[in-house]
């Protein structure tokens, strides 16, 4: 099972890659040179492989809390909405009290970014089990409605008066994140690395994790199993929004140093595909990850170097999503007839 | 008062691209598969929709392109999700991710060879009815839309005909609501199906065209900027019929209208505040009514025989 389920992504991956060099051939460009480019820009040097790395970050944080989520079947689809909404908690933290001890402060930040996501993706689950509306729907529009809150707390107590960009005044320092010296490659990638060692204890070797299994395989054997459903998808979506959460605290701490109206914009879909291309498995969620941070650094670069257009990651991302959903799909279609 | 009939009139043509996708949502969600790729499919027929018109020099191809675009890219929802069963939901967010690249790529790698260029139509003229356009008050509302919007209008009236008169429509509703019972009773659930959905992407597609080339006359990246996903609210809020999908979308509309003046009319409330309210108010119709909001029964269950 095991071969099978990390054999079919890095088809899709290859696949995916293919189709888009027959776009690449069609806007007159060698698709060789540009992966090559692409390769180089994300690889070439220390420089670059720390901003992929930090690009990953936030994926991969939210991604594993998105896999446990599907592993249940809970198709939480908020991660877009709980990290803004973390970014956002973790700046006020920052501003509100920085007069916090210097290796406190980062912490404290950090942890108000996982209790808004964790709120915000809790309060989803809450519609879910007491108004019964499905947890698609909740989350999508719970999206649009966070990213909303963002915008609308920078126009307000948090904006930076007289920027001219709805962005936040510039967070203490002793609230950064700590980096490699002499890079922009900040910690963390090493906290996306305990998540994903963690989630996978979790899922493979902890009573919660075992619930959120039989869970997903039959509701019916959940209940008749005694697992509570309620409980359980409460328990799942709050841990993926305080993933979620964290995941935007540490773009503000580590990437920005401020909130930035739209920081996060695409990064809870593209996690979700990043769960998708893991097969759901939280220790495979990391290559996954790494994948979308170095194919988006390096399409930067291969813009710049051979007129490529850097869209093109999008069409890698759609199309890798596609295949595997369509994988997916026959795979799930074979084992009930 | 004429402020008033501005910012109507200014609601109708805001609405007009959403009520569009809302209609084709409606097609493919009423036969049991969820339209999340909306805002996908309306990019898709905004962009095909410029460049037809630009290469064939008349607005009518663009028009046919735009939905063309839009049901391709809704063809490969209905092979996904209906053929191989897969999540209909993420497979909407995939395609969704694959238009906004693949729009942008197109623009730039074969018409800017690697830059973004700009490729102006000009916008359909507005289309007055005669007599009717001088009607005081409402004449100008209503009556001197550019011609999509009638289209816009008199599809409404179009499909609660085929939903709710016709033996297609019949079938396609059983579908989506029991489609075992469906396929006993002789109709192709896996047919049906793909049929609504590739239907409900052409639509989405024209969607997009009365945005790129009714509104705007040319195409930029990612300009449907979240449209898709409000006619989904409109389906939604309109539970899941035409006439209801109508008056959402022209309630977002005015939404819409209203935020843009917000700072002239010195209201105590922000615009961001005021463009969560369709959110939320889909968010409270689907809480409010809990069980009784009435998806469609099978919605995002596939078939297999």
């Amino acid at each position: 099972m095991t071969a099978r389920a990390v054999g079919w992504p890095v088809l899709a991956v290859v696949l995916a890659l293919a189709l888009t060099a027959l776009l690449i051939l069609a806007a007159g460009k060698n698709p060789l040179l540009a992966y090559a480019a692409l390769a180089r820009g994300a690889l070439g040097s220390w420089d670059r492989f720390g901003v992929g790395l930090n690009k990953a970050t936030p994926y991969v944080l939210t991604g594993v809390g998105v896999a446990l989520c599907f592993r249940a079947k809970v198709i939480n689809i908020g991660g877009e909405g709980q990290i803004a909404l973390g970014g956002l908690a973790a700046t006020w933290m920052a501003l509100t009290f920085p007069q916090a001890p210097p290796v406190a402060l980062p912490l404290l930040a950090l942890a108000a970014g996982a209790v808004a996501g964790a709120g915000w993706a809790a309060l989803a689950a809450i519609i879910r089990l007491h108004r019964h509306v499905h947890e698609v729907l909740v989350t999508l529009l719970m999206n649009f409605v966070g990213v909303l809150i963002v915008s609308e707390a920078l126009q307000g107590s948090l904006g930076e008066p007289g920027a001219g960009f709805p962005q936040s005044p510039l967070i203490p320092p002793a609230a950064w994140l700590p980096r490699l010296p002499g890079s922009d490659l900040h910690v963390g990638i090493l906290v996306a690395v305990v998540v994903v060692v963690a989630g996978h204890a979790l899922l493979w070797h902890a009573p919660f994790g075992f619930r959120l299994r039989v869970l997903g395989a039959s509701v019916p054997a959940a209940t008749y199993a005694g697992i509570s459903e309620p409980r359980t998808l409460l328990g799942v979506m709050s841990l993926a929004g305080a993933l979620a959460g964290l995941a935007g605290g540490v773009e503000v701490l580590g990437v920005h140093y401020r909130l930035i109206e739209g920081f996060s914009t695409g990064f809870g879909f593209n996690a979700v595909a990043i769960a998708l291309l893991g097969a759901l498995n939280p220790i495979a969620v990391l290559p996954a990850g790494l994948f979308f941070g170095f194919l988006e650094t390096g399409a930067l670069a291969m813009q710049r170097a051979i007129g490529v257009p850097s869209s093109l990651v999008s069409v890698i991302q759609g199309l890798t999503m596609v295949l595997i959903l369509a994988a997916m799909g026959l795979a799930a279609r074979r084992s009930r007839a | 008062m004429d402020s008033v009939a501005e910012i109507l009139a200014a609601a109708i043509r805001i609405a007009t691209p959403l009520l569009f996708a809302a209609l084709g949502g409606i097609l493919s969600e009423r036969a049991g598969v969820f339209a999340v790729g909306l805002e996908g499919m309306m990019l898709a027929g905004a962009f095909a929709g410029v460049i037809a018109t630009h290469a064939f020099g008349h607005a009518g191809f663009g028009l046919l392109a735009s939905a063309v675009g839009g049901a391709l890219l809704a063809a490969v929802v209905a092979l996904v999700t209906v053929r191989f069963c897969a999540d209909q939901m993420v497979t909407g967010l995939a395609v969704n991710i694959l238009a906004l690249g693949l729009t942008s790529f197109l623009l730039r790698g074969l018409f800017g060879h690697g830059a973004a260029p700009t490729i102006r139509v000009t916008p359909l003229a507005p289309m007055p009815i005669p007599a009717l356009g001088d009607v005081p008050f409402l004449g100008p509302l209503l009556f001197r839309q550019p011609a999509l919007t009638y289209v816009g209008l008199a599809l409404v009236v179009a499909l609660l005909v085929l939903l709710h008169r016709t033996r297609a429509g019949l079938t396609l509703r059983a579908v989506g609501e029991h489609p075992t019972a469906a396929f006993a009773a002789g109709a192709d659930p896996v047919r049906v199906r793909t049929l609504a959905v590739t239907a409900g992407g052409a639509l989405a597609g024209i969607g997009g065209a009365v945005l790129s080339l009714q509104q705007v006359g040319t195409f930029t990246d990612g300009m449907t900027n979240g449209r898709g996903y409000l006619a989904l609210a409109a389906i939604i809020v309109g539970r899941w019929s035409p006439a209801g999908a109508l008056v959402a979308c022209l309630l977002f509309g005015a939404t819409d209208a209203l935020q843009l003046r917000i700072q002239g009319l010195r209201l105590p409330v922000s615009s961001y505040v005021i463009q969560m309210l369709p959110y939320v108010v889909s968010l409270a119709v689907l809480a409010g009514l809990g069980r009784g909001a009435r998806l469609p029964a099978a919605i995002g269950t596939p078939f297999v025989r």
